[in-house]
């Protein structure tokens, strides 16, 4: 499997590939990412590969992503490429109007894409008092709701409550259902 | 003699951490380095590991890379294992004491690890170490990936015990910010006592001695050339391909891993690949033997041409020479593809799909570039700069602020601690050609004060230059990612606690006349305090300096929260709120017309409500 996340620097986007690395590394699967760090990092366009399997290189080649998980819906359009044929997006969405575009249609038809947006801001708005730094918690739930990423909810729960510190340990879960309920089945 | 402790397991880490971890498990005993991407997480892994082994190694922050490369080798000269950390410019700063030494025939292993940067992501140049590893006639080593390195740093410690000789480690910054699987070891066990031997040929870098170690350091080269021809199989090795071979591959570090990854994807068998792990001194023999089996030879190392030139004959080889190899930016695997399909004399298959393109025209997406964080103290500062003195020429330095180009606050940035010493060539410029000065308002960071910006300041007293230097302190080393440094008083392992050297009485003691401090969120004082410190250095042809203060948002300190709205009545609509604040919380909504708040990255720390010269940025208190 092959992962591209990507966001804005500061949104969290490291957190996702923490908690695919420590359920990779429970079933004892090799692992391989890139990071970003430094100025790079600082407010601007960021991206991390996460590769579990028999891989060498950090990075993932355009057009080899199984999933694209995006905290940023105009950073999806900008890394759209990565997704291989048949792969999945999995989308923060805070303009919906703008996924309308025929151009973007058509790239996603062409390359059999399948399209999973969240409202993100609206649900932290709605059920965590605005905090929006649960956003990286979030994305991770919804993408174990659309059974996108090839990891069990059970996985994704024990790996996040690893990986909470204690003072946020509850409201992370709470925040995972949240994720979870709001792409299961779509 | 350290204790060794059994916790063999594996763990997914950042190459840097695998790096810190060998560094440990190695028996290194004397870790120094300067925080600088991509770098800066190897020495707090170091001191981490080491408590957790219970090993007593002193971990700390130099004040810049010189002095911690210093610290590290004249431990080496002791008996003790030494390392030193820096990023690939940092070397430039530490290239004194490094290209000095790496004549001295040291008693203990010294390690450099030296991060490159090709791309660049986060620094100045893409320069290559490797090549100042052959400057100074230093054998290195450049890893694949995050094992490897690991792997790699017992290797150099070895190499460097076995030729008293100083090795570098090059991981370039995709092994660096990898991560992946790594098997964690014990702590090996040896002696290192403190033992300094008095013998001056040996320990001072007079020209008597240098005239004994020259040679001396070329025999090394030569001995360890030849025992990387045949001693590291393990770094230095052949994948051949199942089939009869079309093209062959060199790859230095993290070009093999990329290679290795294409070749699966397009599940060729006609490629050979030799990876080479050790670029110098290179195993001449192995690589030329490479090249004479192949008719058609490719060459991919980043970002400079270091084993190809050291090639006897390359004519045969496509390269950088022969322009094959584009000769900067980092060699991403979509760039590898392309010219594995170019060689192989195939059609390029890399096009950017149309759609895609005209998507992103029509909704306007380009890449977002760094900017200030939202309620970060820079952007009060250079909005109070920038308006108090509108002509003035603003130099500035490397760190987050620089990011204050945003803000139309940076004019011109050399490197650390130059933000003093443009300000003084531009004084002496304006001085030469009779010209009316214009006022010169240069920024500098507090961790970058410390590190370079001292010695500018002190020769801009010394010489009589009018500037004033605007010190922002957020008490911390923001960019790098939060380290402490010496207004801050921390050392690097929590509650280890260091002496706080105070900036304003640096500044004094360097002659400074005046010396003032404000709060960074302040505007109005900001305005008003830079105006009388430029009319001081002007009066008085003295360098002025203004502090100002507020910690760093990474610190997430405690403060007023001030939330904020645009009244859109009173908003004109004239974006320069948008020009010169530049506020990833505040943006313009080209339908409106109008700036809005975002409130996906507002924090409300209410300083726009001070910078709309319309007064339309208004808190919303009692709404």
């Amino acid at each position: 499997m092959q992962y591209v996340i990507v966001g804005i620097g500061g949104q969290g986007i490291l957190f996702s590939s923490k908690v695919l690395g420590k359920i990779a590394l429970s079933r004892g699967e090799s692992v391989m990412g890139s990071e970003v760090h430094g100025m790079a990092q600082r407010g601007g366009s960021v991206i991390s590969h996460f590769k579990i399997g028999q891989y060498k290189s950090p990075l993932v080649k355009a057009g080899e992503a199984d999933a694209l998980l995006a905290f940023d819906q105009n950073e999806a359009v900008r890394n759209l490429h990565f997704l291989r044929n048949g792969g999945s997006l999995i989308v923060n969405v805070h303009d919906a109007a703008a996924l309308g575009n025929e151009h973007l249609k058509a790239y996603i038809r062409e390359h059999d894409i399948r399209v999973y947006p969240l409202e993100g801001y609206e649900l932290l708005k709605k059920h965590m008092n605005g905090n929006f730094l649960f956003l990286n918690v979030l994305i991770v739930g919804a993408m174990c709701g659309a059974d996108v990423g090839n990891v069990s909810y059970e996985e994704v729960r024990n790996a996040v409550r690893e990986l909470s510190p204690a003072k946020f340990a509850d409201a992370n879960m709470k925040v995972l259902e949240l994720g979870y309920e709001a792409l299961k089945g779509v | 003699m350290e204790v060794a402790k059994t916790v063999s397991t594996r763990a997914i880490l950042l190459g840097n951490e695998a790096i810190a971890r060998g560094v440990v498990e190695a028996g290194c005993l004397v870790a120094a380095a300067y925080p600088g991407t991509p770098s800066s997480e190897i020495l707090p892994a170091i001191a981490g590991y080491a408590d957790e082994l219970g090993a007593k190694t002193v971990v700390e922050w130099g004040v810049n890379e010189k002095v911690a490369f210093e610290m590290a080798v004249s431990a080496a000269f002791t008996g003790v294992r030494s390392c030193a950390v820096m990023k690939q410019v940092g070397l430039n700063v530490a290239a004194d004491p490094f290209m000095s030494a790496a004549h001295f025939d040291l008693r203990s292993g010294m390690l450099l690890i030296c991060a490159d940067d090709p791309g660049p992501h986060s620094s100045q140049t893409e320069q290559d170490s490797r090549f100042f590893a052959m400057f100074a006639k230093i054998p290195c080593f450049d890893p694949c990936d995050a094992v490897e390195a690991k792997a790699m740093v017992f290797d150099a410690f070895d190499l460097s015990e076995k030729h008293n000789i100083i090795t570098m480690l090059r991981p370039s910054v995709r092994v660096d910010h990898c991560r992946q699987d790594v098997e964690l070891g014990d702590i090996i066990a040896r002696d290192q006592g403190f033992r300094f031997e008095k013998d001056p040929l040996r320990w001072t870098c007079l020209p008597a001695g240098v005239k004994i170690n020259h040679p001396k350091l070329n025999a090394k080269n030569d001995a360890i050339r030849e025992e990387f021809e045949t001693d590291y199989a393990r770094y230095n090795y052949e994948v051949k391909a199942s089939g009869q071979a079309k093209l062959g591959v060199i790859t230095s570090g993290v070009q093999f891993s990329v290679v290795m990854d294409i070749l699966k994807s397009w599940k060729r068998n006609d490629i050979d690949v030799l990876k080479i792990g050790t670029p110098y001194p290179l195993p001449v023999r192995m690589v030329t033997d490479f090249i004479d089996r192949h008719e058609n030879v490719l060459i991919l190392e980043e970002t400079y041409p270091v084993m190809e030139m050291q090639l006897p004959d390359r004519t045969k080889v496509q390269g950088r020479w022969n322009k094959v190899v584009p000769g900067a930016g980092e060699l991403l695997p979509e760039v590898v593809e392309e010219l594995l399909v170019k060689v192989l004399g195939g059609q390029e298959t890399v096009t950017a799909d149309a759609n895609l393109k005209a998507a992103l025209e029509e909704l306007r997406i380009t890449p977002r570039k760094p900017m200030l964080c939202p309620g970060c103290p820079h952007r009060a500062s250079f909005f109070s700069i920038r308006q108090s003195l509108p002509a003035a020429i603003n130099p500035s330095d490397i760190g987050c602020y620089t990011l204050g180009i945003n803000q139309k606050g940076v004019d011109a940035v050399i490197d650390m601690g130059a933000s003093v010493t443009i300000s003084s060539g531009f004084f002496m410029a304006q001085k030469a050609s009779g010209m009316d000065a214009k006022p010169i308002v240069a920024t500098i960071g507090d961790s970058t004060f410390f590190h370079m910006g001292i010695p500018g300041l002190v020769s801009a007293v010394y010489n009589r230059h009018a500037l004033v230097l605007a010190i922002l302190d957020n008490g911390i080393t923001a960019m790098t990612g939060g380290q402490a440094n010496p207004a801050v008083g921390d050392k690097l392992r929590k509650g280890d606690k260091g002496a706080v050297v105070d900036i304003e009485g640096v500044c004094r003691g360097c002659g400074v006349s005046f010396v003032k401090t404000v709060k960074a969120y302040d505007v109005k004082a900001g305005k008003d305090v830079i105006k009388e410190a430029w009319e001081h250095a002007k009066a008085n042809q003295t360098p002025a300096v203004v502090i100002f203060r507020h910690p760093c948002m990474l610190l997430r300190q405690k403060q007023d929260t001030i939330p904020v709205r645009v009244n859109h009545d009173a908003c004109v609509g004239c974006k320069f709120c948008i020009n010169f604040f530049n506020c990833p919380g505040l943006v313009f909504d080209e339908a409106k017309k109008k700036a809005v708040i975002d409130e996906r990255f507002c924090v409300s720390c209410g300083v726009c409500r001070n910078v709309c010269p319309h007064g339309a940025i208004v808190s919303t208190e009692g709404e």
